[in-house]
């Protein structure tokens, strides 16, 4: 066990693609922890999704033996930080388990808004802060300019910051050494009653939930009877370790380390990131700071392409909730599209995650609908209630008022896109807060956005309108009284639940227009005139037509070759599996997805 | 009912459309391919000799591009190794730009009795276009031959350019010079084919310009007197191909030669598309086959649909319970429901009402169980 002095535990905070893996990759790298030969690009975005998207999304720590030029040898813990607004929650843990925080900082890019939302939370927590100019190697490189905008808006002191490249290997031993002398060492008694921080966990098949701690006070081993604050359940501790980065038992932990502990806890709901972990015999009095329960904040459903397929959704969003506790899910049903269940995420981002791990880790193909928010609506008789479902909307003569969530938005441009993000808020029903001058190419903008607005397509609008310069970041500041309405598709005269929306009044027929006219191209003509519209309560806001089919007939059976025509015949039959009938119209489940990705601008 | 189809895989040169087995550059062959298909013939005698057959189908590539004794003898090889009734209708198909009174008074006199021609449109712009070897005045010519004799006309719709006039122009100068029946069917750009080309730059008429193109043609047919008794053919009364009818009953039938179909007894097989191939079988003394499925009742039940719900006489429901001992009103009630505004039942049959037979796959699936 090393010596208390000699640990540091810190982690990566940078925007997205900014070089946080790859420079937590050097590390290792540097530190022995893997030849270069070893890795496989970014060693710890370990799932493919991470690895393809250039993302972080669940935290991985990892512990390095480091030799100073004082002499000493170090452990340090790097405890790796996904990138995106929509996980904060789980950064501000990983942070409350650190001492320090190396902040990277794009040399050709500057301070970015996800950046600042971090070392935000970083200075919350009182981590000591070390400044790093990354991509120093490119051309476009204007380190001096980086370290100048990190003093004037953050407010650090840039001048000791190392300029590195951790693409190309330049000066990362000069980070290590930074990391041992800027950064405390863990304080914490380790002759306390046990603390440990649970920052993250996961599911593993053997072991069951293994909880991924920074030891705070005090001390765990195998054979300790262990539980966690919140929750009754008393656990036997089976192994302890560390992260190297592939688990590596290790006899006990103390206060100051980071590791793991496995206890052959069944279910993930039981620990709670952020809760603490005390011993069950000799409990700590006080929790950690800083725990809270994790709302979700973006909602959608989730049905099976093939609806035989159910169950095996029901067991790809069971296993995917073992290891990712924000994930919440209850079974639904739809006229449209059968069963499939109502899912609950911490945002946008983290909702496209899911979807993809079903397809990708269960071979499942799945249709989603369109995200939604939670509204708040008050009804005549006084009782309050939340609709995150268009379809669990209460009839409209039974509701007095409705309200949505509300964020607020910080965006970061070049003045030069300042209109075009303007005309954005402005269309999105945002509500100007200031507008401040960071220095002459950088400004922000404070906005109050409705959630629903920025959930369709408000990321790819503002990207392209700013040709990506843009950054954002946003966080929920309250509901707001607003003039929401349910708008309903309808086919051939049938109400298709699986498409129903909750829109403003304002941008209702606009949307329902769009809607309309997307839905005409993409259902395939059938036998009979289809009309499509978009109606809220009984009134028609927008009508396209699908028109009927005319010709389908396959050319003749030459020569008494019916083989061919029956194949034909056969794969036609079997793509209707793949439809999902409304009312007498039959539509291929594909257009369920279409229809919401189709984005208009 | 029976028939037997032979299949001549040579052409002067190929039209662009075409995705059937003919090899232009092979012409030579002929010789050698015809007598081996009256061998292989030979080797079929003894299994099929309890068969009665009524039709006898010399189809192509341009069966009319091979000299015409071979014909001759392929039609004497057939009545020398089978039961080819008396009265069997006997078809052979022919380009009217490779045809000779000779020729015709050849074919009369071994035996044929119905010819299929090639007509396709009476416009020579799309016939270049097609790549047919022939003109309008050709046809008139071939049709000329033919007066007073049983001929089909094969019509083309949705060419490049085509009008509705120019449909009614075609069946206009097919009817007027003889034929009783005519074959109207729709363009296929197949894969592979250069009229695909076509297809993908979207040179061809859609899909609803060839229904309007059809509707147009159906009309027209019908005043002409022709009744339409299969999606895709019209006929004068009792001037039915009784081969291709045999097919849509889902009768037995042999083909022979390369790439020929056959379904007998519940099995059906396909000869190679290899020409080389396929001399090598015969030679060999093996049948080319290269394909073979056994249709099991299920099988037999949709292959049934799909090829009786083409006719205007649909699925005799007689038929229906003596083969498969099971009520078609009772097992398919969904789907006659769900379909019930598009088909209808006529004294004993089920068919699909004359408007919707130009829709009729998806009307034919919902009776498929797969």
């Amino acid at each position: 066990m090393g010596k208390k002095q000699n640990i540091r535990n810190f982690c990566i905070i940078a925007h997205i693609d900014h070089g946080k893996s790859t420079l937590a990759d050097r590390l290792m790298e540097c530190t022995g922890q893997v030849s270069e030969r070893d890795m496989e690009a970014q060693l710890l975005d370990s799932m493919d999704i991470e690895r393809e998207r250039g993302i972080t999304i669940k935290l991985a720590p990892v512990r390095m033996f480091y030799k100073a030029d004082d002499g000493e040898e170090y452990e340090l813990n790097l405890i790796d930080t996904p990138g995106h607004v929509d996980f904060t929650y789980e950064v501000s843990r990983s942070l409350a388990a650190c001492e320090g925080a190396i902040l990277i900082v794009d040399a050709t890019q500057g301070v970015e808004a996800q950046t600042l939302a971090n070392v935000y939370l970083a200075i919350e927590n009182n981590l000591e802060i070390l400044p790093v100019i990354n991509k120093i190697d490119l051309a476009s490189a204007r380190p001096e300019e980086a370290k100048k905008e990190i003093e004037e808006v953050i407010g650090l002191d840039a001048s000791y910051a190392p300029l590195v490249s951790a693409k190309e290997g330049i000066n990362i031993r000069e980070v290590l050494e930074d990391v041992v002398k800027y950064f405390p060492a863990p304080g914490g008694d380790a002759d306390a009653p046990l603390k440990a921080l649970i920052f993250d966990s996961y599911y593993d098949n053997y072991k069951g939930v293994i909880l991924f701690v920074r030891i705070m006070d005090g001390s765990v081993k195998a054979g300790d009877r262990i539980k966690t604050f919140r929750a009754e359940k008393i656990y036997d501790v089976v192994e302890t370790g560390t992260f190297n980065p592939a688990l590596t038992p290790k006899d006990g932990l103390s206060a100051g380390e980071v590791g793991y502990i496995a206890a052959s806890i069944k279910s993930i709901q039981d620990v709670a990131v952020g809760d603490t972990v005390i011993n069950a015999d000799n409990p700590a009095a006080e929790p950690l700071p800083g725990y809270k329960k994790v709302q979700s904040v973006v909602f959608c459903g989730i049905y099976p392409l093939d609806g035989s397929k159910f169950n095996d959704l029901k067991d790809a969003i069971m296993k995917l909730q073992l290891n990712d506790a924000s994930l919440i899910f209850e079974p639904d049903t739809s006229v449209a599209l059968g069963f499939g269940f109502r899912c609950g995420f911490l945002g946008l981002l983290h909702m496209e995650i899911i979807q993809e791990r079903i397809e990708r880790e269960f071979g499942l193909d799945i249709i989603t609908t369109a995200p939604s928010v939670s509204y708040k609506v008050i009804k005549t008789n006084g009782e309050e209630l939340f609709v995150d479902n268009p379809s669990h909307l209460p009839p409209a003569s039974e509701i007095e008022r409705m309200e949505e969530p509300i964020v607020k938005a910080d965006i970061y441009s070049p003045p030069d896109y300042l209109g075009q993000i303007m005309d954005l808020c402005r269309e999105k029903r945002g509500t100007f807060l200031q507008m401040t001058y960071l220095d002459k190419s950088r400004v922000q903008l404070e906005y109050n956005l409705p959630l629903n607005e920025i959930i369709f397509d408000f990321f790819d609008s503002i990207k392209s309108r700013t040709r990506g310069y843009a950054s954002f970041d946003y966080e929920i500041i309250g509901y707001k009284p607003s003039k929401l309405v349910k708008m309903d598709i309808l086919l051939n005269g049938e109400v298709c639940d699986a498409l129903s929306m909750i829109v403003h009044e304002d941008s209702a027929y606009t949307r329902g227009r769009t809607l309309c006219e997307n839905l005409k191209d993409a259902i395939p003509r059938q036998l009979f005139e289809v009309p499509v519209q978009a109606a809220i309560g009984g009134k028609i806001i927008a009508r396209e037509t699908v028109k009927a089919m005319r010709k389908d007939v396959l050319a003749k059976c030459y020569g008494g070759d019916i083989t061919r025509k029956k194949k034909l015949l056969e794969k036609q039959k079997e793509g209707k599996k793949r439809m999902r009938q409304i009312g007498n119209v039959e539509v291929p489940s594909e257009v369920f997805m279409q229809i919401l990705k189709t984005n208009k601008d | 009912m029976a028939g037997i189809y032979v299949h001549i895989p040579f052409c002067k040169a190929k039209c662009r459309y075409c995705d059937f087995a003919s090899f232009p550059d092979k012409i030579t062959f002929a010789e050698s391919y015809m007598a081996c298909v009256y061998r292989e013939m030979a080797l079929r005698k003894d299994d099929l000799k309890d068969y009665e057959f009524d039709t006898l189908y010399i189809g192509g590539g341009t069966p009319s591009v091979v000299d015409e004794s071979y014909i001759g003898m392929l039609v004497a090889a057939a009545k020398k190794n089978f039961n080819l009734k008396k009265d069997a209708e006997i078809t052979i198909e022919i380009n009217p730009g490779t045809i000779s009174a000779g020729k015709i008074d050849l074919y009369e006199k071994c035996g044929i009795n119905r010819y299929s021609v090639g007509l396709q449109t009476a416009i020579d712009s799309q016939l270049k276009e097609l790549g047919r070897i022939h003109t309008l005045n050709e046809f008139i010519t071939c049709a000329k031959l033919l007066k007073g004799r049983n001929f089909n006309a094969d019509v083309m719709i949705g060419l490049k350019d085509q009008t509705a006039d120019d449909v009614l122009k075609t069946i206009e100068v097919a009817a007027a010079f003889g034929a009783s029946h005519i074959s109207m069917y729709a363009l296929t750009p197949e894969e592979g084919t250069p009229i695909y080309t076509d297809y993908l730059n979207g040179e061809l008429p859609d899909s609803d310009e060839v229904a309007a193109l059809y509707e147009a043609g159906v009309k027209k047919l019908k005043e002409l007197g022709f009744n339409r008794y299969e999606v895709s053919n019209f006929a004068k009364k009792g001037r039915e191909s009784r081969h291709n009818l045999n097919y849509w009953r889902r009768g037995e039938y042999i083909g022979f030669g390369v790439s020929a179909s056959s379904c007998i007894n519940n099995i059906r097989f396909t000869n190679t598309f290899d020409l080389d191939e396929y001399f090598k079988c015969i030679l060999s003394g093996h049948l080319p086959i290269i394909d073979r499925e056994e249709v099991d009742a299920e099988g037999q039940k949709e292959e049934l649909i799909m090829l009786a719900l083409r006719t205007s006489e649909g699925i005799p429901l007689e038929k229906y319970k003596r083969l498969f001992g099971s009520d078609f009103r009772e097992e398919f009630a969904p789907a006659i429901k769900k379909m019930s505004e598009y088909v209808e039942f006529s004294e004993n049959n089920f068919r699909i009402k004359d408007e919707y037979l130009f829709v009729q796959n998806s009307i034919i699936i919902e009776f498929l169980s797969v």
